[in-house]
């Protein structure tokens, strides 16, 4: 047997070899057809128990190519005529898997197999894309679109054909059979269409919910503490103004009129003038206060540190007394012991 | 791969063949169908599906491998056709391009293509078949043609497709002369078995323990090295 090496180089430099052997080859078709037949019920047995394994079934194959080298010259060149195409190189060649495009056996096969082209499409109902699909085998969705199309294009042609040829295409409303997918799995699809859907419908809700109550919060924080500032706000200016009115309202009732026209002012939101009310009364409120309130002079840096007096002083600063803790101590009678308080209530 | 059997309405199924060495029985039980077309599904270890397709009598036979495979129990896909319609079948250029696309192309045509003498067919055609050379591989997939638009039946007939399924893809390996056998005529040289692909991971995998261990060894051999002999004067001793 000739070396595996040898047989895929063969193989590999038929396609140069192949277009001379063109020729010849036709006029042996038939006969060549039957030889291979032969060939291949001689070795029918061989073949199919090994078919998994590729390797085997080369040798296989290779065994045929032998056996009939004179007629399938297309996969047997000798390996003289070879040595010249391809540089010998034994290790690569055992690597690489035997490659078989016998485009000749094929085109004879198709040749015998086909049907007979006088057919009227309806026989076959085959319509051919006019173009490749080339796409990203990776990209799912634009693979499907492609053969989308496709097979959108073809139903389309496949229509018109139909049209053509007098060949009921469409399926008339009334016309009821069995369909591929029963009732009942059709029923589940649509379920699951319709749970899909409200799945999508709810999940969309209630993030739009979410997203509302989150800025819906923060919406109602705003208005209630700009409607506390108002208020504060009004407040303190009635007041303001009802210090500095005292005197004027108790003796004098003739400047009521100036009054409300002053507190009207002090409610609106833009105080006519500053200046007005500044004009007779001086200041809102005595400078005292004012020191008092926002700070001015006095000590301030060292004001809360200890002093000489102070170190030795254990009573506690003014202020609130804390509730509970050592204050309480401090204020009113201690309560009385368990014994003394159930002696009481005993007596009692 | 009953979903096959229902869109063609001019199948016989058989039951499984027990034996997977022996394919030549293949083309007598066909002969006692009385079908000149065959498909058979081999299973091999439980995860590999082949397809073969073959003319029976006498050939030839294409061997594929078949993969991704969505059945039509899927609930994704929504489209419905006549149980028993007769199918367009479409093919892209590609097939066009090379001999054994060609070939593919008339043999796919003689098994999925329903004759319109089939007892069971039916006289309508809603759905196509397209078959489509992607990465030398075949994308089979099969729309539903729905002629009105349900949004708007009142409207101009406007043609749009939904997908019925089963998808999937056929890798072709080898094409043979005879039925189910006999001398090979294309073999694709782009097609690795998926045993080996296994066998590679698993090879890889494999590799990467070795590595490590290999690492680890030398690591603590390393150690042992650097490690110095106790001193004379090590606190131990001075000590003891």
């Amino acid at each position: 047997m000739r070396s595996k090496a040898a047989t895929s180089k063969a193989s590999s430099a038929f396609s140069k070899q192949g277009k001379s052997a063109k020729g010849k080859e036709k006029e042996q078709a038939p006969e060549q057809l039957k030889v291979l037949q032969r060939a291949a019920e001689s070795s029918h047995e061989d073949d199919n128990e090994e078919l998994d394994d590729q390797e085997e079934n080369e040798e296989a194959t290779d065994e045929d190519e032998q056996e009939f080298e004179d007629v399938e010259e297309d996969d047997a060149v000798p390996v003289d005529q070879l040595s010249d195409a391809i540089s010998v190189d034994e290790d690569a060649v055992a690597q690489q898997k035997v490659e078989i495009d016998n485009a000749i056996a094929m085109e004879r096969i198709r040749e015998t197999i086909r049907l007979d082209p006088s057919l009227p499409w309806t026989e076959t109902l085959v319509v051919s894309y006019p173009e490749t699909v080339d796409v990203d085998v990776d990209d799912d969705l634009n693979r499907e679109l492609a053969f989308y199309k496709q097979a959108l294009h073809c139903a389309k042609e496949a229509k018109t054909l139909a049209a053509k040829h007098n060949f009921p295409f469409t399926r008339p409303a009334d016309y009821f059979a069995e369909m591929v997918k029963s009732d009942a799995h059709m029923e589940r699809i649509r379920q699951r269409l319709l749970d899909e859907s409200a799945t999508i419908k709810r999940s969309d809700e209630k993030r739009k919910e979410r997203e509302g109550k989150k800025f819906g919060k923060q919406v109602q924080m705003e208005k209630l503490r700009e409607r506390e500032r108002g208020k504060k706000e009004m407040e303190e200016r009635l007041k303001g103004l009802k210090r500095k009115r005292k005197d004027a309202l108790d003796d004098a009732q003739g400047n009521g009129e100036d009054f409300d026209v002053a507190v009207e002012n002090a409610i609106s939101d833009r105080p006519s003038k500053r200046g007005k009310t500044d004009g007779r009364g001086g200041k809102h409120t005595s400078r005292q206060q004012r020191d008092k309130k926002f700070g001015f002079g006095g000590p301030r840096k060292y004001s809360k540190q200890n002093d000489k007096s102070s170190t030795d002083n254990f009573q506690p600063r003014g202020g609130k007394p804390t509730r509970g803790g050592r204050g309480g101590a401090r204020g009113g009678a201690k309560r009385p012991g368990k014994s003394r308080r159930v002696a009481a209530r005993s007596r009692s | 791969m009953n979903d096959l059997e229902a869109l063609l309405p001019h199948v016989k199924k058989d039951a499984k063949l027990d034996s997977k060495n022996h394919l030549n029985l293949l083309p007598e039980l066909a002969d006692l169908n009385n079908c000149n077309n065959a498909l058979y599904f081999e299973a091999r270890r439980h995860e590999d599906l082949y397809l073969w397709a073959a003319k029976t009598p006498n050939g030839p036979s294409i061997k594929m491998h078949v993969q991704n495979v969505h059945t039509m129990d899927e609930l994704k896909m929504t489209g419905n056709c006549l149980k028993g319609s007769r199918g367009i079948l479409s093919f892209d250029k590609a097939f066009d391009e090379s001999e054994w696309g060609r070939l593919t192309k008339e043999v796919f045509t003689h098994i999925f293509g329903v004759p319109p003498q089939a007892r069971k067919a039916k006289p309508f055609v809603d759905h196509v078949l397209t078959f489509s050379l992607l990465d030398n591989k075949i994308w089979f997939r099969n729309f539903q043609i729905v002629e009105k638009d349900p949004l708007q039946p009142n409207g101009p007939p406007q043609t749009s497709l939904v997908e019925i399924g089963p998808r999937f893809v056929l890798t072709p390996i080898r094409i043979f002369e005879g039925a189910f056998g006999g001398a090979t005529v294309y073999s694709n040289p782009e097609f690795v078995s998926p045993a080996a692909v296994r066998s590679a991971l698993n090879k890889e995998r494999g590799n990467r323990y070795k590595s490590r261990k290999f690492q680890e060894e030398e690591r603590t051999g390393r150690k042992d090295h650097r490690k110095l002999e106790e001193d004379q004067l090590a606190v131990s001793k001075v000590f003891a």
